[in-house]
């Protein structure tokens, strides 16, 4: 049962295309495991698209069928000699061209869109990675211990995308961020100060939270992360010059 | 040169949208949308045309800032609509909203490139247009074995005895310093350091090898 779930701005930044594309990647992880947020995306894109094509809001629109719709010639000139601003024509123009070389074009080969799943296998067992995610490659897995990560060949500015595992019983530090971070656990489970997170949860916290996850059972999450995690709390310190490594 | 502009545009069909403006969009987007997919229908296309390319313009100037680049959006976008309109099911949705679909992605893969110069196109993947997709379908990837135990044991194992000794208690057997510094018979302060060259090793080894 799914409990944490991205916030309802998020949800609009996301449908709107305006986040950074690893959290993009990530909302639509979870929005893919997420019957809710999958019909409220799903809502917010009919929204959108009403907005974006509002017919009421758009005064070209009837200039451009005053323009392109009536069909005799001799309909077009009288317009002309009302006119028409000079720019539309060539706009007007520029259209029939542009509908030309695209209608010159071939349909896609349907294969080429079918959807994959890719699994992977992450400490002996399988687990499917979200569709979001099948053209990004993975780096090789790394880390130390009981936690290592493989991170996402995705160039997002200062923006840091891994896979994270934390083997059975392990756990990260106590730790801050400077920035923010975002889970989206895709298997397992685990626990931190705040509450307990399944397959699905997703969880974003500011720098000015800090936290210590424990997992029983072992878990694989997606991770995004602006900056590079901070350990706080004794000897888990010294982790400091490698906790770039784990997020 | 206007003349070619309206030459076989379907007149019934745009008068049909006039008497439709005031209940927002024309019922026949979708069924153009069908024609596009099933028969190739130059008309039904310059129809939804007509119907999107001012406003996918206006949207492109918004989120991309200029003129050229809106036009650009409206050719990517319309030329997605031609080649992919056997994606689009009517049981599914509304045309506006496939369409909007559409015109999100090809924006946000547009604006990735402009900003980022990544050549990478991510917007379908992060949002399906494929409204049939085959959900049973699915294809192994093969990113090989998890590695981290052996390949963090092969760093390890380049770190001089007394060091893998330390990181080996610490990460392996979990032990406390205390309990490596007894087992050790080294006091506590010496197994603090061996860590800390031994972390510094490591560091400088997975930079080096991954450099990111
Ligand atoms: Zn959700």
């Amino acid at each position: 049962m799914i409990k944490h779930h991205p916030t309802s701005n998020v949800l609009s930044g996301f449908v709107a295309g305006d986040l950074p594309a690893s959290v993009a990647i990530i909302v639509a992880s979870h929005v893919e495991l997420c019957r809710e947020c999958a019909n409220h995306v799903q809502q917010l894109t009919e929204q959108a698209a009403m907005q974006a094509f509002d017919m009421t809001a758009d005064d070209d629109w009837l200039n451009d069928q005053v323009q392109l719709g009536d069909t005799s010639p001799q309909h077009i000139n009288d317009i002309d000699h009302d006119g028409i601003d000079s720019n539309d024509m060539e706009l007007a123009c520029d259209s029939r061209a542009m509908i030309d070389a695209i209608t010159a074009s071939p349909a896609q080969v349907k294969s080429a869109v079918a959807q994959t799943v890719t699994e992977i296998e992450v400490a002996g067992q399988r687990i499917s990675l979200p569709r979001a995610m099948k053209s990004i490659g993975l780096r090789e897995w790394q880390g130390l211990g009981k936690l290592s990560r493989a991170r996402l060949a995705l160039d997002d500015d200062e923006l840091r995308a891994s896979l994270l595992h934390i083997d059975k019983g392990g756990s990260v530090p106590c730790h801050t961020h400077k920035g923010f971070e975002i889970t989206l656990l895709l298997q397992g489970s685990f626990d931190d100060e705040m509450g307990h997170y399944t397959a699905g949860d997703f969880i974003w916290l500011d720098g000015d939270h800090t936290h210590q996850p424990i997992t029983q059972e072992g878990c694989v999450c997606l991770t995004v992360s602006s900056d590079a995690i901070h350990f706080t709390q004794g000897m888990s310190q010294l982790l400091n010059p490698i906790g770039r490594f784990i997020y | 040169m206007q003349q070619t502009v309206s030459k076989g545009y379907p007149k019934r069909e745009s008068n049909i949208i006039a008497n439709n403006i005031e209940t927002q969009v024309p019922p026949e987007l979708s069924h153009w949308l069908d024609s596009v997919a099933m028969q190739r229908d130059k008309q039904a296309f310059t129809a939804l045309f007509q119907f999107f390319a001012p406003k996918i313009r206006r949207f492109g100037i918004k989120q991309l800032g200029s003129e050229a680049q809106a036009n650009e959006l409206v050719q990517e976008t319309m030329t997605n609509v031609w080649r992919k309109a056997h994606l689009y099911n009517v049981d599914k949705g509304a045309a506006t909203t496939w369409v909007y679909t559409v015109m999100r992605n090809a924006s946000f893969d547009m604006l990735r490139r402009i900003k980022a110069k990544n050549e990478q196109n991510l917007g379908d993947d992060i949002w399906p247009i494929d409204m049939a997709q085959d959900e049973a379908q699915s294809e192994e990837s093969n990113f090989g074995d998890h590695l981290m135990e052996k390949q963090m044991l092969n760093y390890v194992n380049t770190l001089p005895p007394a060091q893998q000794a330390v990181v080996k208690g610490v990460y392996y057997q979990e032990l406390s310093q205390e309990q490596l510094a007894q087992q050790l018979g080294v006091p506590i302060g010496t197994v603090k350091s061996r860590l800390r060259l031994a972390l510094a090793k490591l560091k400088q080894q997975m930079g080096e090898q991954y450099n990111d």
